[in-house]
């Protein structure tokens, strides 16, 4: 449980001292409520969460009596010592736990039966076992108007809250906010931000996760669902590759809430979720979603049954030159389905994928890498390309608390951030990365635990930077590397050894008679203007299995409608190398299925049925094939995640060198600006608008003013019409531009192996 | 008020506090002697001039009696209501200073917007008990509920003070 900080009784020097008469050991440090729910003794407390930092002693819930020391001590910022004598369970504690809890509720309205936090709420829990079970308070409560709108997503209810400060901690120390803060004092005081400015920010949900009360509760969530009548399943977030640990809460079927486990994964997540994780899931019921199959025929679209549209699918493909294109979130298990049909029902088929080629990567991720959790221990961290905070999420906590261990952070890339308050940054010009790398080699050789993160799409595009940070790796042993990828499964796809050459040529080379998209919209990716010319040519079938309507389905000749990663079993691949599960908790629309059952059921219409029937039994049977995956099952994965081994070494293009002439365009993709969030209810405020971005000269040198609306054309194609934003920390000579908005506005200007691309910006 | 004019002030001082934190006080002390209170702007100007958010300076100013986050009069009287003031009379002098300024037993600012009434705890001149403090200016007392009042006449014919220290 999050509350309490996990315990590792196996290291050496254990301290032992007496609890409530047994015997008990901890290592040193470890605070006394902590090591006491290690031995399975349970001290109350409210304000404790070791995921904040340093404890505050603030609602004195913890109260136990210590043998020597004079009246009772709090055990949340108590730490064990040798031979020290500890009770819990004495009559004094008994009667302070009751003070505690009766002064806690003094001035709370006790509205359980009304409350969305009751039944899973820890002051009615502790109320029920450590409390008095009577209040002598008979004057009038302090009333508020109930709840306040912290933001269009989180309601406040401020009789509720008991002023643990947790949610204050977290913003101001964890995710470093600042916004929120504890106003006016003693019995007036309450939560609020900035005269009362709506709470913006990044990981604002995850104060609803800690509040132990039900004063913060999530607007969307709210008298939607009652504990007793819900089930939570354990699941990923597969809206980033971080791969967030989850949980579902499923109501009747549906998916009601997304919240950070009980039991957090400290290797990955430890709990938080960002925003998007949490609330972007509303795209389920998105209107883009597909609902039923379409068969598009001379005649018009007509939606049919699966039952008549799979034996349909198996006709258009039987017998033919078949290219399979995975999208960058398709599971492991439709990905080893998909190289099954290839080497039986339909030998032959070329299987690739879209994304960044690995070709010139493979070296640098073959180097000793590290899970996010262990940026915690680094004592320099260094970011080289990349946004974390804004393509990552997650990632942006775990650098602000290695920063609040003490670690020096550095980095250098050609993007502003919002990291870069945390060290020092430098800006480098796009595909010069290697320069700055070269000023790294000091710092990590000096460094105990230097962790290097590093940004697959800048990387790939700049093969001399690949040189130099692999120089730098193999040179320092102890140096590990976290690779900020750019697709939700890229990292398990480069495991199947799927590269990103193959369909698009043989597209071209009219080498193919059908196409089967998974999970892929090679229409409205980078690169989609090429994927546009080769399709115009393209007179055989196009089969697009999809959760939602993209321009590719717009184009194929049959759509079969997906299970979103809300509604189905799968296994995906974290950037950092961890293999973990994706479970329903959701049902999907009835005439949908999960991507690897259409493909199971496809095999099946081509007469080849193959041996498995689960989405575990593929798993094992492809895992089992793959030396990456080696001794990986579904069970081996379970809750938390297992580690695969190396990937390997797929040659895929290389690339560095820029074509075109004019300003060098550098992707961006805002956390808020992609089309989950448009189509979030919940995130509707968040929403970043796609812009470019220049610095004020280049808008000047261009005699464009900022917010006019322009166009990048690059020698492969054509953005639409973006608002320009005049920012001053862009190097002059770029333009920032955002990838995955709606209607994928800059995709178009974009090569498909996303090689370095310079443009001509124009008032549009 | 700026913050540069903030930084200007603050920074002469800056060596007196070990706890960077602890400068926020003074800065806000000093941000209120333009208006008399703390308008929004001042409060990022602070928080510019310190460096920790506007969030947490208001928190801050919240905390602190004498630091307003509304419009107060002109002048502010701030009457003791603790042990020793009380027991020499304060809470006649209170109420009867209140009723004659018309405005409620919890105090506040007097329709011609030129007094802000409130109370405040031990002024540390319980010799004089009871006493009243106006602005941040020397003590008064002992008071009688008839003195209270000419006090209050006095300063609403007084000129308004260039600066605000309250
Ligand atoms: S709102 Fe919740 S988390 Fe925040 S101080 Fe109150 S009880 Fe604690
Ligand atoms: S950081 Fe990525 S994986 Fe984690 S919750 Fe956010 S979108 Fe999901
Ligand atoms: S839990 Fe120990 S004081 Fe709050
Ligand atoms: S009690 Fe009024 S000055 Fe001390």
């Amino acid at each position: 449980m999050a509350d309490y900080a996990p315990v590792d009784a196996t290291v050496d020097n254990l301290v032992t001292f007496e609890l409530n008469g047994r015997t008990v050991s901890a290592p040193p440090g470890t605070m006394l409520v902590d090591a006491a729910y290690a031995a399975g003794v349970e001290v109350p407390i409210f304000c404790y969460e070791p995921r904040l930092g340093p404890p505050i002693g603030a609602c004195r819930m913890c109260l136990v009596e210590i043998e020597g020391m004079r009246g009772l001590q709090t055990a949340c910022n108590t730490p064990v010592a040798q031979d020290m004598v500890v009770t819990t369970n004495s009559p004094n504690v008994k009667d302070a736990h009751d003070g505690i809890l009766e002064l806690l509720l003094v001035q709370h309205p006790l509205d359980c039966p009304v409350c969305d936090k009751g039944g899973e709420c820890p002051l009615q829990d502790r109320t029920f076992r450590f409390g008095p079970g009577k209040s002598r308070f008979v004057e009038p409560k302090r009333h508020w108007p109930k709840p306040l709108e912290l933001s269009s997503r989180i309601a406040l209810d401020r009789e509720r809250c008991i002023r643990c400060f947790r949610c204050v901690r977290f913003s101001q120390e964890v995710a470093q906010d600042g916004q929120l803060t504890m106003q006016e004092r003693g019995a007036a005081s309450e939560i609020t931000t900035f005269s009362g400015d709506a709470y913006e920010a990044r990981f604002s949900g995850n104060i609803v996760d800690i509040c132990p009360v039900g004063a913060l509760t999530s607007i969307p969530y709210r008298f939607v669902a009652r504990p007793w009548e819900v089930t939570n399943t354990p699941s990923v977030c597969g809206l980033c590759p971080v791969g967030c640990n989850t949980e579902l809460t499923t109501r009747e079927g549906d998916l009601k809430r997304v919240t950070g486990r009980d039991d957090p994964n400290y290797a990955v997540e430890e709990g938080w979720l960002c925003d998007k994780g949490r609330w972007g899931y509303d795209i389920i019921h998105s209107p883009t979603r597909l609902q039923a199959p379409v068969i598009r025929e001379a005649a018009g679209d007509r939606t049919a049954s699966l039952e008549d549209t799979l034996p349909a699918v198996a006709g258009l493909v039987a017998g033919r030159r078949v290219g399979i294109l995975l999208g960058g979130g398709a599971t492991l298990e439709e990905a080893g389905i998909a190289l099954d049909l290839a080497s039986g029902a339909l030998a032959g088929a070329v299987v690739s994928r879209l994304g960044i080629p690995a070709g010139g990567l493979s070296a640098l991720r073959a180097r000793p890498s590290a899970d996010l959790g262990e940026i915690d221990e680094a004592d320099v961290v260094v970011v080289v390309g990349g946004d974390p905070a804004a393509q990552q999420p997650v990632v942006e906590l775990r650098l602000r608390k290695a920063r609040r261990f003490g670690a020096t952070v550095i980095g250098a890339g050609p993007r502003p951030h919002a990291l870069e308050t945390l060290g020092e940054f430098t800006r480098s010009a796009p595909g010069a990365l290697a320069d700055a790398i070269g000023t790294f080699g000091a710092p990590v050789a000096a460094a105990a635990n230097p962790v290097v993160l590093w940004d697959e799409a800048d990387l790939a595009a700049d093969p001399a930077a690949v040189d130099a940070l692999d120089a730098l790796l193999s040179g320092t042993p102890n140096a590990r590397q976290i690779e900020l990828g750019t697709d939700v499964n890229g990292a398990g796809l480069q495991a199947l050894g799927i590269s990103t050459d193959g369909v698009l040529a043989a597209i071209a080379d009219h080498a193919l008679d059908a196409l089967v998209c998974v999970h892929a919209d090679p229409l409205g990716a980078a690169g989609r203007t090429a994927w546009a010319d080769a399709l115009a040519s393209f007179d055989g079938p196009v089969v697009a299995l999809a959760t939602h309507e993209t321009a590719t389905t717009a184009r194929a000749d049959i759509v079969l409608p997906a299970f979103t990663m809300w509604e189905q079993d799968g296994t995906i691949v974290s950037m950092t190398g961890r293999a973990q599960r994706l479970r329903p908790g959701a049902q999907g629309p009835d005439e949908a299925a999960a991507g690897w059952e259409l493909l199971v059921a496809l095999a099946h219409y081509l007469g080849a049925p193959p041996v498995y029937r689960t989405a575990a039994a593929a798993f094992a049977y492809t895992a089992a094939r793959t030396p990456a995956l080696a001794g990986l099952t579904a069970d081996v994965i379970g809750t938390e995640g297992a580690r695969i081994g190396t990937r390997p070494d797929v040659s895929d293009g290389s690339r560095g060198v820029a074509e075109g002439a004019g300003l060098e365009l550098v992707a961006t993709h805002d956390q808020f600006g992609d089309v989950q969030t448009a189509d979030s209810h919940a995130l509707r405020t968040a929403f970043q608008p796609p812009a470019v971005r220049v610095h004020p000269a280049t808008a000047a040198a261009g005699g464009i003013e900022a917010g006019a609306l322009v166009v990048l054309t690059s020698p492969i194609g054509r953005s639409e019409r973006l608002p320009l934003i005049a920012d001053d920390r862009v190097p002059e000579g770029v333009v920032l531009a955002p990838l995955g908005a709606p209607g994928a506005p800059v995709e178009g200007a974009l090569a498909v192996d996303r090689h370095r691309i310079r443009v001509r910006m124009e008032r549009g | 008020m700026t913050a540069d004019q903030i930084r200007a002030h603050i920074d002469p001082i800056r060596h007196e506090f070990a706890e960077p934190r602890s400068l926020v006080l003074p800065a806000l002390k000093f941000a209120q002697t333009e208006k008399g209170h703390l308008t929004r702007e001042d409060l990022e100007a602070v928080s510019a001039a310190t460096g920790f958010s506007a969030a947490f300076v208001e928190s801050v100013a919240s905390f602190y009696d004498r630091l307003y986050l509304e419009p107060t009069g002109t002048r502010v009287v701030s009457v003791c209501v603790t042990l020793s003031c009380m027991l020499r009379g304060a809470d006649e002098v209170w109420e009867r200073l209140c009723d004659r300024e018309g405005v409620s037993h919890h105090g506040g600012t007097t329709g011609d917007g030129r007094i802000t009434i409130q109370e405040a705890q031990c002024l540390g001149y319980c010799d004089r008990a009871p006493c009243i403090q106006v602005d941040a200016d020397e003590t008064v007392g002992p008071m009688t509920p008839e003195s209270a009042g000419q006090l209050v006449d006095d300063l609403r014919v007084a000129p308004a003070p260039d600066e605000f220290w309250r």
